[in-house]
């Protein structure tokens, strides 16, 4: 029973961080249709942003957010202006290009500004707290709590705000976004500065639980596919479920089986993703259609 | 803000400098001189490497360049040559990039063989890139020695001319189990990550478990790039194991030690393979890292010597001074393997490379490194691996007992009481 509870709750933890992670690769896809395979990269960005803040400047990774925010909110808004805008709607392959090329850029560029010697951040309250007899990690206790207030804010943001709802029309019907006035290479650039904004946010607070390093963007990306598909596109609630759903069926796969349970634990994520793809290839939420359908 | 910029800057601008001119401080590579002609001016013996100075093992790639030389430079200018028959041999050193890749790194030292002509081969950095070259060295009938290639299926291959000074990754965990074990522990837990090498260290420290009386009260595997080890913590908790053994790299070291301290995991001594023994893990971990115990190959503490480069102390010293930073045990184990190449030379009295075999089949010297000596499947059986730990922020020696600085700190405290 001990056992059991505190694998839900490192499993629920470890999801709320896969939520949070997988909401700005979702929400550019769904917007947009490109599907960023640099997004590991800007997790990996944001994570050392974090680390120089806190080794040069004693400033805590999550305090450090109101510097990381609007910072790669800006890199994101004038990377779409730069660059993606130019591939948006083009066929998907380009997308892929171009993203996959900015990802070697930004892992190489990161070994020759950071060497690959890993880094961490040590926090001084990187211990846990007991609950109800289950031991809580403190830092995963906090991003777990951070990513359904920013999720929350989000949420409020799309639905509620004039831009929110444009961001949304965009994603419906570009064209009809475009009769009523919306300027969607605006709404674009907005959307994909939140987007690398909350990734980066994502990695900063991922920077104390573990070895920050040039190359460790790939497997978030390859992570973020999944919950996706799990989940749907560009839906906030879908991300919470995606990431909840792996979190928990990974922490229980590596609790429960002897031996091999973390590995076999990753390799679940993957045959859910295939068995997804086999069973719904529009995904589990409906959600992989092609956003618009004179895009395709 | 503006002095964060600007290290970035300088560091930018600085690798920009590096990578134009081609290489970082003046190595000693050669030309790659046609090795056959001219043999009557001067007597040269010609040594061949591929070493990663790109690629995933750069950082490891320039410490084996640097500790390469070391020696080349000292066998040069202060030896006066190698000695064969009473004649002095300059030695040339001809070292490709391999980039980290076991394909590249096997075409060069084909290139090395078949065009270079090398006398004798010093080997990559890195297990699997030595399993790649090994086997082209394998195949010419060429002498590969080398000093950065642990795991043990490289010496299950059958192989007439592997030679590795480094202890072989089996053996890791052999002093800290011993120590431990006679510090009372009873239990150990061993998680590793399922490739070659760690897979190695974990199979070895089973072995060592039950030769020294320690129960194994769970094994775990997990994949690389693991971003969560929090199933196998847990787990390891209820066991409430005396000792945890983590085999993996560097970041898995940085994983095990936050993932223990955040679910209040207490094992009273934490053994893992890669990352205590680097300075950069007490920098990064912060206070987290204290009680930590690694094995390592070697350290400048230890009291190892020789004629030749004098004490372990005197060769950290003198390699600061010809690179500008302390030794790693990388640079160290690579200075090791040309110096015993040098001596079974000098005992072979020839370049012939079945004498040289045969010398290096009977080497027994010590060295500032420890003791060399090859046991049939070209792995070096004399050397133990020392066990450090983390006191005070600082690497300490604690095993084996001849070469310890400090006593081990056991059992260690829980994190609630640090």
């Amino acid at each position: 029973m001990d056992q059991l509870s505190q694998a839900l709750v490192s499993g629920l933890l470890l999801g709320g961080f896969y939520a949070i992670m997988v909401l700005g690769f979702s929400v550019i896809w769904g917007v947009m249709g490109v599907i960023n395979l640099a997004h590991g990269e800007f997790l990996m960005i944001g994570a050392y942003l974090a680390w120089g803040l806190f080794r040069f400047f004693g400033i805590d990774p999550f305090a450090s957010l109101a510097l990381i925010l609007p910072l790669m909110f800006l890199v994101g808004y004038l990377l779409q202006i730069t660059l993606i805008n130019r591939i948006v709607e083009r066929p998907h392959l380009m997308t892929l290009l171009v993203t996959f090329g900015v990802s070697i850029a930004l892992a190489n560029l990161a070994k020759i500004v950071f060497t690959s010697d890993p880094r961490n951040v040590a926090v001084a309250y990187s211990g846990s707290f007991q609950f109800a007899g289950v031991t809580f990690p403190i830092v995963k206790t906090i991003i777990f709590a951070a990513a359904l207030l920013i999720m929350g804010g989000l949420h409020l943001f799309l639905q509620r705000s004039r831009l929110g709802k444009s961001i949304r029309a965009a994603a419906q019907n570009k064209t009809a976004a475009r009769i009523v006035g919306v300027d969607i290479n605006r709404v674009y650039a907005i959307t994909a500065g939140i987007c690398i904004a909350l990734t980066a946010a994502a990695g900063a607070m991922l920077s104390p639980t573990q070895a920050i390093f040039p190359f460790m963007g790939p497997p978030f990306t390859l992570k973020a596919v999944t919950i996706t598909a799990l989940g749907g596109l560009g839906r906030i609630p879908g991300a919470l479920m995606g990431g909840l759903v792996l979190g928990v069926t990974e922490i229980f796969v590596a609790t429960y089986v002897a031996g091999i349970g973390t590995n076999l634990g990753v390799a679940t994520s993957f045959i859910l993703l295939v068995l997804i793809l086999v069973v719904r290839p529009q995904g589990l939420m409906g959600g992989l259609r092609p956003v618009d359908a004179e895009a395709d | 803000m503006r002095q964060f910029l600007s290290y970035f800057t300088l560091l930018l601008a600085g690798s920009l400098l590096l990578t134009s001119c081609g290489l970082a401080p003046p190595a000693p590579v050669d030309e790659p001189e046609t090795a056959a002609a001219g043999a009557d001016a001067e007597k040269v013996i010609y040594l061949g490497a591929a070493v990663s100075e790109t690629g995933k093992y750069s950082r490891e790639g320039k410490d084996t360049r640097q500790g390469y030389g070391l020696w080349l430079d000292w066998v040069n200018n202060e030896y006066g040559g190698v000695q064969i028959d009473g004649e002095r041999y300059r030695v040339e050193l001809i070292m490709y990039d391999d980039e980290g890749d076991p394909d590249t790194a096997a075409r060069l030292v084909e290139k090395l063989i078949s065009e270079d002509q090398v006398d004798f081969l010093l080997g990559p950095y890195s297990s699997s890139l030595t399993q790649s070259t090994s086997a082209i060295a394998e195949k010419y009938g060429k002498i590969m020695i080398e000093g950065n290639g642990a795991a043990e299926p490289l010496f299950e291959r059958g192989f007439r001319n592997l030679f590795a000074v480094l202890t072989p990754a089996g053996n890791y965990t052999r002093s800290a189990l011993q120590l431990l074990a006679e510090q009372g522990a009873k239990s150990v837990v061993i998680a590793y990550e399922d490739t070659a090498f760690p897979t190695s260290v974990a199979e070895g420290a089973q072995r060592w478990a039950a030769e020294y009386g320690l129960e194994v009260l769970g094994v775990e595997t997990y994949p690389v790039n693991v971003a969560d080890v929090s199933g196998i913590m847990s787990k390891f908790k209820e066991l409430e194991p005396d000792i945890f053994v983590g085999g993996g790299h560097f970041n898995d070291a940085v994983l095990f030690i936050r993932s223990a301290k955040e679910l209040d995991f207490n094992p009273k001594a934490m053994v893992i393979t890669v990352g205590p023994s680097n300075p950069t893990l007490i920098e990064e971990v912060g206070a987290d890292a204290e009680y930590v115990i690694g094995p390592t190959q070697w350290e400048a503490s230890m009291s190892y010597a020789d004629d030749y480069l004098g004490t372990a102390a005197e060769y950290a010293a003198r390699y600061q001074d010809m690179w500008g930073e302390p030794p790693t045990y990388q640079a160290a184990e690579s200075t090791a393997t040309a110096l015993a190449l040098h001596l079974a030379i000098e005992q072979a009295g020839s370049l012939d490379t079945d004498a040289v075999r045969t010398a290096l089949r009977n080497l027994d010297v010590v060295t500032f490194y420890g003791p060399i000596s090859f046991d049939e499947k070209g792995r070096n059986a004399a050397k133990p691996m020392g066990a450090i730990q983390i006191q005070n922020g600082e690497i300490l020696v604690v095993a084996p007992s001849n070469a310890a600085v400090a006593e081990l700190n056991y059992p260690a405290p829980a994190w609630k009481d640090r």
